[in-house]
C-alpha cells in the first residue's frame, strides 16, 4: 500500500520562537530554589554589612608581628551601601564601604547565571533544546534576558536588604547630594549596567557548558575587569545620562557579546 | 523522498576518525535499526544528525533539506544517552518545559498522549529523580514523542527497559510509522529485539557503513541451517563434523549444521554411522547472528 508521504514543516517566527524560549526560562527561573536563595542572600548580606560594621565601628585592630593599627570604620549613612557621591573617592577605594556594597551583586549574580546554564548542559535539557532549536540566537537572547531580570531583582533586593539593615543598626538615611532622584537614577543604571555583566557570565558559561567551575572562574575574573567601573558610572548621585550610557552599554554589550556567545553555540559541540 | 541522506560524513576527535566518509540513507516510514559495535560511531552519526556536534566534512539532509535548517529540526524528536531532563522537577514539568520549547497549542493534553503512549501517565506526578532507570527511559521516549515529530532519532532506548517496557516500545514505534509519515532511527545492541520492529537496517564499524539492507533483503541473506538433537551428542558432532563445515551446539542444547541441504540427508548419513536423532529442526540465523557473521568475515579480510 502506498503511503502519503507529505511531511508538513511550519516556519516559526523569532517572536514566536523567543516567547516560548522565555516562558520556559521564566517558568525555571520562578520555580528554581536557587534563585530565591540567591534573592535572600542579596537581602541579607546587607543587613549583616550593616549590623556587623555598625558594631565594630572605632574597634582598633594591632597587628603583632608591625605594631601597625587598624581602626574598623562603619558605615557613615545607608546610601553608602548602594554607592558614593562622584568626586568623593570612596568611588575607587579598596576599603570596607568601597568594596562591601550593592556592586557585590554583580558577582552574585554569575553565580545564577552560570548554575541556571550549566544545569541546562548537565541535566541534557540543552541536548533536546537544540536538537528542536537550530538558532542559537534564541537561547542566547533568552538566557541574557533571564539574566538580566534576575540580576535586577537581586539589585533590588540588596536595596531592601540595605533599608533594613540601615534601620536596624540605626543609621542614618539622610540622602545629602544624591538626593532622592539620584539614587533612583543610581539604581536604574546598576540594574542596566547589569546587563554588561551578565551577557559576559552567559558567554563564559556556554564555553564552559557542564563545566560550572570553570565557567564560574572565568566569569568571576572577567566580571572582575569591569568590576571596577561599576562606581565609575554608577555614582549616588547619577544623572540621566548615567542611566543612558549604562542602558546603552548594556545593549551594545549584550548584542556584541551575544553574537560571540551565539558563534562558540553554533560552532562547538553541544553535548 | 529519504528521511536521512548523509554523504562522505567525517568526524575527528583529535587525531581519532570517528567518522570515515560515511553513507547513510533512511527511507521515510522506516524503523532504521543502526547496529555497530561500541564506538562504531553510531552516536556521533546520531548526534550530528541532531545538530549536536559538528561535521567535519560531508552532507547531512534531513527530508532534502539541510540538517541545520530549523523548520526540520522542529520536527526531530530525541533520545540520545539519557532523556534531558531535571532531576528535581516532576516528570509532568519536565515534558511541559519541552512542550513549551516545541510551542505546542496544546501542552496539557499533548503530554497526557504521550505519557499514556509510553503507559507513564501515573508517573506525571513523581520527581523525574526518583525514577527507576527503565521509567526514565519510557519518560524520554516520551518527550521525543512531544510534538509529533516526523523523525525520531533513538539512542540506545531499551536499555534498562523490562520485558512489558520493550513490549511497549516496540508497539509504540510499529504504531508511529503506519501512516508512512513518521521515521524512527533507533540504535540498540538488543538485536533480537530490534528485529522484531526494524524494517532497514545499517551496519556500522570503524566509522565506515559496512552495509545497509531493507528487512527482506536480511531474511534473504540470513542462511539457513539444521538444528538437532541426540543422545549422544558429543559423538554426533564428530561424525557430522567429518562431513559437514561448520558444526556448532548452540546455547539451547541443539547441534545446528550450517552446510546441510535438506534434514533427511543429515538424518540418513547418522543413522549410517550408527546415532539416532531424536530431535531435528530447520531455522534460519537471525540478526544477531547475521551481525557477528559479518563482523567475523570482516576480521578475517
Amino acid at each position: 500500500m502506498e503511503m502519503t508521504k507529505k511531511v508538513k514543516f511550519e516556519s516559526n517566527s523569532f517572536g514566536k520562537r523567543l516567547k516560548s524560549m522565555l516562558k520556559v526560562d521564566f517558568r525555571r527561573m520562578f520555580t528554581t530554589p536557587l534563585f530565591y536563595i540567591m534573592l535572600g542572600v542579596c537581602l541579607v548580606v546587607p543587613i549583616l554589612i550593616l549590623v556587623m560594621t555598625t558594631m565594630m565601628d572605632g574597634t582598633v585592630t594591632v597587628d603583632p608581628n608591625t605594631g601597625v593599627e587598624t581602626v574598623i570604620e562603619a558605615f557613615d549613612n545607608v546610601w553608602q551601601t548602594i554607592g558614593s557621591v562622584s568626586g568623593e573617592g570612596a568611588a575607587m577605594s579598596m576599603d570596607l564601604t568601597g568594596m562591601c556594597n550593592i556592586n557585590l551583586v554583580y558577582f552574585f549574580a554569575a553565580v545564577l547565571v552560570c548554575l541556571f546554564i550549566s544545569d541546562d548542559f548537565r541535566s541534557g535539557y540543552a541536548k533536546n533544546l537544540f536538537t528542536v532549536r537550530a538558532k542559537k540566537s534564541d537561547y542566547v537572547i533568552s538566557k541574557t534576558l533571564i539574566g538580566f531580570i534576575g540580576g535586577a531583582c537581586m539589585i533590588l533586593a540588596f536595596f531592601a536588604g540595605a533599608m533594613l539593615g540601615g534601620a536596624i543598626s540605626g543609621l542614618p538615611f539622610d540622602t545629602g547630594a544624591a538626593g532622592t532622584t539620584g539614587i533612583v537614577m543610581c539604581l536604574l543604571a546598576k540594574i542596566f549596567l547589569i546587563a554588561v555583566f551578565v551577557s559576559i557570565y552567559v558567554l563564559m558559561s556556554v564555553i564552559g557548558k557542564q563545566k560550572l567551575w570553570q565557567s564560574l572562574v572565568g566569569s568571576l575574573m572577567v566580571g572582575m575587569l569591569f568590576f571596577m567601573m561599576i562606581p565609575m558610572l554608577t555614582p549616588l548621585d547619577s544623572g540621566i545620562m548615567n542611566v543612558i550610557m549604562c542602558l546603552a552599554g548594556g545593549a551594545v554589550f549584550s548584542g556584541g557579546i551575544g553574537m560571540i556567545s551565539n558563534k562558540v553555540l553554533n560552532s562547538t559541540s553541544l553535548v | 523522498m529519504n528521511a536521512i541522506e548523509i554523504k562522505g560524513l567525517k568526524k575527528n576527535f583529535g587525531d581519532k576518525q570517528a567518522l570515515k566518509s560515511l553513507n547513510m540513507t533512511v527511507p521515510m516510514g522506516a524503523i532504521y535499526g543502526f547496529i555497530g559495535e561500541n564506538g562504531s560511531g553510531k552516536s556521533t552519526t546520531e548526534k550530528i544528525i541532531c545538530g549536536l556536534i559538528h561535521p567535519n566534512g560531508g552532507q547531512v539532509k534531513l527530508y532534502g533539506r539541510d540538517y541545520r535548517d530549523g523548520d526540520v529540526r522542529a520536527k526531530v524528536g530525541v533520545l540520545i544517552e539519557a532523556p534531558g531532563c531535571f532531576p528535581n522537577y516532576s516528570v509532568w514539568n519536565n515534558m511541559m518545559l519541552q512542550a513549551a520549547n516545541l510551542s505546542i497549542k496544546n501542552p496539557e493534553k499533548e503530554v497526557q498522549k504521550a505519557l499514556k503512549m509510553v503507559r507513564m501517565e501515573g508517573a506525571a506526578g513523581n520527581k523525574y529523580k526518583n525514577c527507576s532507570l527503565g521509567m526514565k527511559q519510557r519518560i524520554g521516549i516520551a518527550m521525543a514523542l512531544l510534538g509529533d515529530p516526523a523523525l525520531l532519532v533513538l539512542d540506545e532506548p531499551l536499555n534498562g527497559l523490562d520485558a512489558d517496557g520493550m513490549r511497549i516500545m516496540r508497539e509504540v514505534l510499529t504504531d508511529i510509522i503506519k501512516d508512512g509519515k513518521h521515521t524512527v532511527v533507533v540504535s540498540s545492541h538488543l538485536l533480537g529485539e530490534l528485529q522484531k520492529i526494524a524494517t532497514h537496517y545499517g551496519i556500522i564499524r570503524h566509522g565506515k557503513m559496512l552495509c545497509e539492507m531493507t528487512a527482506e533483503e536480511l531474511d534473504a541473506s540470513c542462511r539457513t541451517y539444521v538444528a538437532l538433537q541426540t543422545k549422544d551428542m558429543n559423538r554426533t558432532k564428530s561424525i557430522l563434523g567429518c562431513k559437514y563445515s561448520r558444526v556448532e551446539e548452540d546455547e539451547s542444547g541443539y547441534i545446528r549444521v550450517y552446510d546441510a541441504k535438506e534434514p533427511e540427508e543429515i538424518v540418513t548419513y547418522l543413522y549410517q554411522n550408527g546415532v539416532l536423532v531424536s530431535e531435528i529442526k530447520t531455522d534460519k540465523i537471525g540478526l544477531e547472528e547475521y551481525y557477528i557473521d559479518l563482523m567475523n568475515a570482516k576480521e578475517v579480510r
